[in-house]
C-alpha cells in the first residue's frame, strides 16, 4: 500500500476498545429498529413486513464491517515537531499539525467512552479545517497525550 | 472650548455621547425590512385584512404608539450607551458593556490582527466612526468601539497601533520621529461644526475617503501603491456573473417566444402573479450583491505605511483598514471567465477575525486588478516572494499550465476525474510561500506564505486512489481563502506533504516577531 508512511515516529493505533463504544452505540438503535419491525410483523401478520428488519440488519452488519476498519486505520504519531493523525481506509486521509500552531486541546469523553475507558483528544488551530481528533485513546493516555502535547505547544508556539 | 491633544482614556470612558442616536436607526431599518417583508404578500394580494387592524385605532393612537416605540429605543440606546465604557492599556483595549448582562472584553495587542476605522452613512455625515479591533482567537475575539469623533478614532487606532508594533507610550502620546505633532482633534463643539461644514462643501474628498482629518497621534506615513478606477469597477459588475443572470432572462424570454410561440405576455403575467415574493427576493439578492461590489470597491486605495497595509474603500460606508505586516494569511487571486478577455482579477485575503463570507467587504485586497496590479498586491503583502524571478513565476501562476516554470502538474491519469482543468492545476513552492494553481476558463490562484501555514491534510477517496491520485489541502485561519491543491499523483503529493511540512517548520522559525517595529529596530521608548 503505497499510503502515507511516517518515518519519524510510529503510528500508534487508537485503542480496540473503541470498536466496541461505536458498535455498542450503532447496535442499540438498529436493533431497537429491528425489534419494532418483528413486532410490526408480528402484529400485521403479513410476512414482507419481516424484510424491513431483514434488511436493518444487513445494514448493520456493513457497518460493523466498515466500523471495525475504520477504528483499526485509526492511528496518530508524535513527530518531533509534528502531531500527525491518520484516518479512514475508504476516505482515507492524513492530517500534519505542528505543535506551534497549537491553540488548545480538548479531551472529551461520553458516558459510555467513560465505562470503556477512552476518551477523544481533539487539537485545535486557528484554522476551522484542521481536523485532528484523535478517537478512543485510553482514558490514562490521553491525559498523559495533552499534557505532552501542551507543552510541546508551548515550547514551540508560533504566533498566528 | 479647550484645544487639549485627545490622548487615548486609560481611564475607563464612555464613547460619545452621540452614539445612541447613530446606532439606533439600523434597529428601525430591520424593523422597518421586516415589517415590509410580513407586509409584501397582502399588498400583492390587494387584502386589506392586514390593514384593517389599525382601522380600528384613531390615527392620533397610532402616531403615539410609533412615537412612543421610538422613545424607547432611544431611551435603550443611551442606557447602553451608558453602560459601555471602554479604555486602552499598554497591552490590550479593554471594553465592558451590556444592560442585564455584564460583559467585560479584552483585544490583546500583541494578538492583534487588524485595526479598521468604520463609518457608516449617517455617522460619515455627521463625523464619527467606529474602531474595531480585530485579534486572533475565536469568533467574537474583537472590540468594536461606536461611535467616536472621526479625528479622535484616528488617534486611537494609531495609539494601538504604535502599541501593539511596540513603541512604548511614555506619558506624552508617542509622536513618530521626524513627524510634527498635529494639532488637536478633539475640539469644541464649534470647531466640529466648522470642520463638517468644510467637509461637506467639498463633497468629493468625502466620498473618495480622503478627508483629511488631524489627529494627535501621527499616523504612520504611507504610501498609496495603488487605487481602483471607478469605471474599471462598474465595468468589473457588469461583466459578473449575476448581471449575466439578469440580462439573459430577457433573452431567454424572448428567444423561447419567437421559437415555441408562447404567449409570453401572458406566461409572464402568470409568474408574476404567482411568484412574485419570490421574484422580489432574487431581485433583491441581486441588487445586494451589485450593492455589496459597488459599495465595497467604490474609490477603492492601497498603500503601503510602517503600520502595514492601508485599505480605504467605500461609497456610503467607508472602511479605512490597517493590516499590520504579517498578518495576512494567505491570499487568493480569481478570474472569473467573463474577466478574462479584459485580463482582471479579484484578490481576496484571509486575516484572522475577518469576514468569513464571500461577500464580506473586508477581505478584498483589490476589487479588481489588472495584471500589473495583481501582482503589485501580491507584493504588498509579500514583499519577498523568494523566488529570482517574482513576476514571472506569478505569471505562469497565474496563466501558466502543465510544469512549466517548475510547477507540480497533475498525471494525466486526473483527466479521468477532473477532464477540464487537470492540465491547468499546479503547484510549486517558493523559499516563501506556496502557489497553488488551478482553472482553464475561470482561473484560480493561491498564494499561502510558509510560516502562516496552520496545518496540513493529505485525503483520497475510492475514485481518486483507483486513479492513483491525492489531494493536499492547506489550513488557514478561517476566511474566504480555503487553498487546496487537489488531483496530484500520490507519490507528489505524500513529497509534497512532507516538504510543506518542514517549509513551513522553517518558515515559523523564521517569523517575524509579533510587534513589527522591534523587528526593524525601529524602538522609540520612552
Amino acid at each position: 500500500m503505497s499510503w502515507y508512511d511516517n518515518a519519524a515516529a510510529p503510528w500508534i493505533p487508537v485503542s480496540r476498545r473503541l470498536i466496541t463504544a461505536r458498535l455498542t452505540r450503532l447496535w442499540v438503535v438498529t436493533g431497537l429498529l429491528i425489534v419494532g419491525g418483528v413486532v410490526g410483523a408480528a402484529v400485521t401478520g403479513e410476512a414482507w413486513v419481516l424484510t424491513v428488519p431483514l434488511a436493518l440488519a444487513a445494514i448493520g452488519g456493513w457497518l460493523t464491517w466498515i466500523i471495525v476498519r475504520q477504528v483499526t486505520a485509526h492511528a496518530w504519531a508524535e513527530g518531533d515537531e509534528d502531531l500527525l493523525v491518520r484516518r479512514g481506509r475508504m476516505f482515507r486521509s492524513v492530517t500534519v499539525v505542528p505543535y506551534g500552531r497549537m491553540q488548545f486541546v480538548d479531551v472529551k469523553a461520553g458516558p459510555l467512552d467513560r465505562m470503556l475507558g477512552l476518551a477523544t483528544v481533539q487539537l485545535h488551530t486557528a484554522s476551522p479545517g484542521t481536523d485532528a481528533s484523535i478517537a478512543g485513546v485510553p482514558a490514562d493516555e490521553a491525559a498523559r497525550l495533552r499534557d505532552r502535547l501542551t507543552t510541546r505547544g508551548e515550547a514551540r508556539l508560533a504566533g498566528l | 472650548m479647550n484645544d487639549h491633544i485627545y490622548q487615548a482614556p486609560r481611564e475607563w470612558t464612555r464613547l460619545h455621547p452621540v452614539s445612541p442616536l447613530l446606532g439606533g436607526w439600523a434597529f428601525f431599518g430591520i424593523l422597518l425590512a421586516y415589517w415590509i417583508h410580513n407586509q409584501l404578500p397582502a399588498w400583492v394580494d390587494g387584502g386589506d385584512e392586514q390593514w384593517a387592524f389599525f382601522d380600528q385605532f384613531p390615527l392620533l393612537w397610532l402616531i403615539g404608539a410609533a412615537a412612543l416605540a421610538f422613545a424607547i429605543t432611544i431611551g435603550i440606546s443611551v442606557w447602553q450607551w451608558r453602560r459601555t465604557e471602554y479604555r486602552i492599556g499598554d497591552d490590550a483595549v479593554y471594553l465592558r458593556q451590556g444592560i442585564v448582562t455584564r460583559q467585560q472584553r479584552q483585544a490583546r495587542l500583541d494578538r492583534l490582527q487588524a485595526v479598521d476605522v468604520v463609518q457608516p452613512l449617517l455617522a460619515r455625515v455627521f463625523g464619527f466612526a467606529a474602531i474595531t479591533v480585530q485579534v486572533a482567537g475565536g469568533d467574537k475575539a474583537g472590540v468594536a468601539l461606536k461611535f467616536l469623533r472621526l479625528g479622535d478614532a484616528e488617534a486611537l487606532r494609531n495609539e494601538i497601533l504604535a502599541l501593539a508594533a511596540g513603541i512604548t507610550a511614555g506619558d506624552d502620546a508617542p509622536v513618530t520621529a521626524g513627524a510634527e505633532p498635529a494639532p488637536a482633534s478633539s475640539t469644541g463643539l464649534r470647531d466640529h461644526l466648522a470642520e463638517r461644514t468644510q467637509a461637506l462643501r467639498d463633497p468629493e474628498a468625502l466620498l473618495a475617503g480622503r478627508e483629511r482629518v488631524r489627529t494627535a497621534v501621527a499616523a504612520a506615513e504611507e504610501r498609496e501603491v495603488y487605487r481602483v478606477p471607478v469605471g474599471r469597477l462598474i465595468g468589473s459588475i457588469v461583466l459578473s456573473g449575476p448581471a449575466l443572470t439578469l440580462a439573459s432572462v430577457p433573452v431567454i424570454a424572448v428567444g423561447v417566444a419567437l421559437v415555441a410561440h408562447v404567449d409570453v405576455l401572458g406566461v409572464l403575467l402568470a409568474v408574476v402573479g404567482t411568484s412574485l415574493v419570490a421574484i422580489v427576493t432574487a431581485l433583491a439578492a441581486l441588487l445586494g450583491f451589485f450593492w455589496s461590489r459597488l459599495n465595497g470597491g467604490f474609490g477603492f486605495t492601497a498603500g503601503i505605511s510602517a503600520d502595514g497595509l492601508r485599505l480605504r474603500h467605500g461609497l456610503t460606508e467607508t472602511r479605512r483598514q490597517t493590516v499590520p505586516p504579517g498578518r495576512v494569511q494567505a491570499i487568493r487571486l480569481h478570474q472569473p471567465w467573463l474577466w478574462r478577455r479584459r485580463g482582471w482579477w479579484r484578490i481576496t485575503i484571509n486575516v484572522a477575525g475577518y469576514g468569513v463570507d464571500d461577500q464580506s467587504t473586508d477581505t478584498v485586497l483589490h476589487p479588481v486588478a489588472t495584471r500589473e496590479e495583481a501582482l503589485r498586491a501580491v507584493w504588498l503583502v509579500l514583499p519577498d516572494l523568494g523566488d529570482p524571478d517574482p513576476a514571472g513565476t506569478l505569471g505562469r501562476a497565474m496563466h501558466g499550465a502543465g510544469d512549466e516554470g517548475g510547477f507540480l502538474a497533475s498525471p494525466e491519469s486526473a483527466r479521468r476525474v477532473d477532464p477540464f482543468q487537470w492540465r491547468f492545476r499546479g503547484v510549486r513552492a517558493t523559499e516563501r510561500a506556496l502557489l497553488i494553481r488551478r482553472g482553464r476558463w475561470e482561473k484560480e490562484l493561491f498564494v499561502v506564505p510558509h510560516e502562516r501555514t496552520q496545518s496540513l491534510a493529505l485525503s483520497q477517496g475510492p475514485l481518486r486512489r483507483a486513479l492513483g491520485l491525492a489531494n493536499v489541502e492547506v489550513h488557514s485561519t478561517a476566511g474566504t481563502v480555503r487553498p487546496v491543491a487537489a488531483h496530484l499523483a500520490v507519490d507528489d503529493a505524500i513529497a509534497l506533504l512532507d516538504a510543506q511540512a518542514a517549509r513551513a517548520r522553517e518558515g515559523r522559525r523564521r517569523q517575524s516577531p509579533e510587534q513589527w517595529m522591534r523587528a526593524v529596530g525601529l524602538e522609540t521608548g520612552a
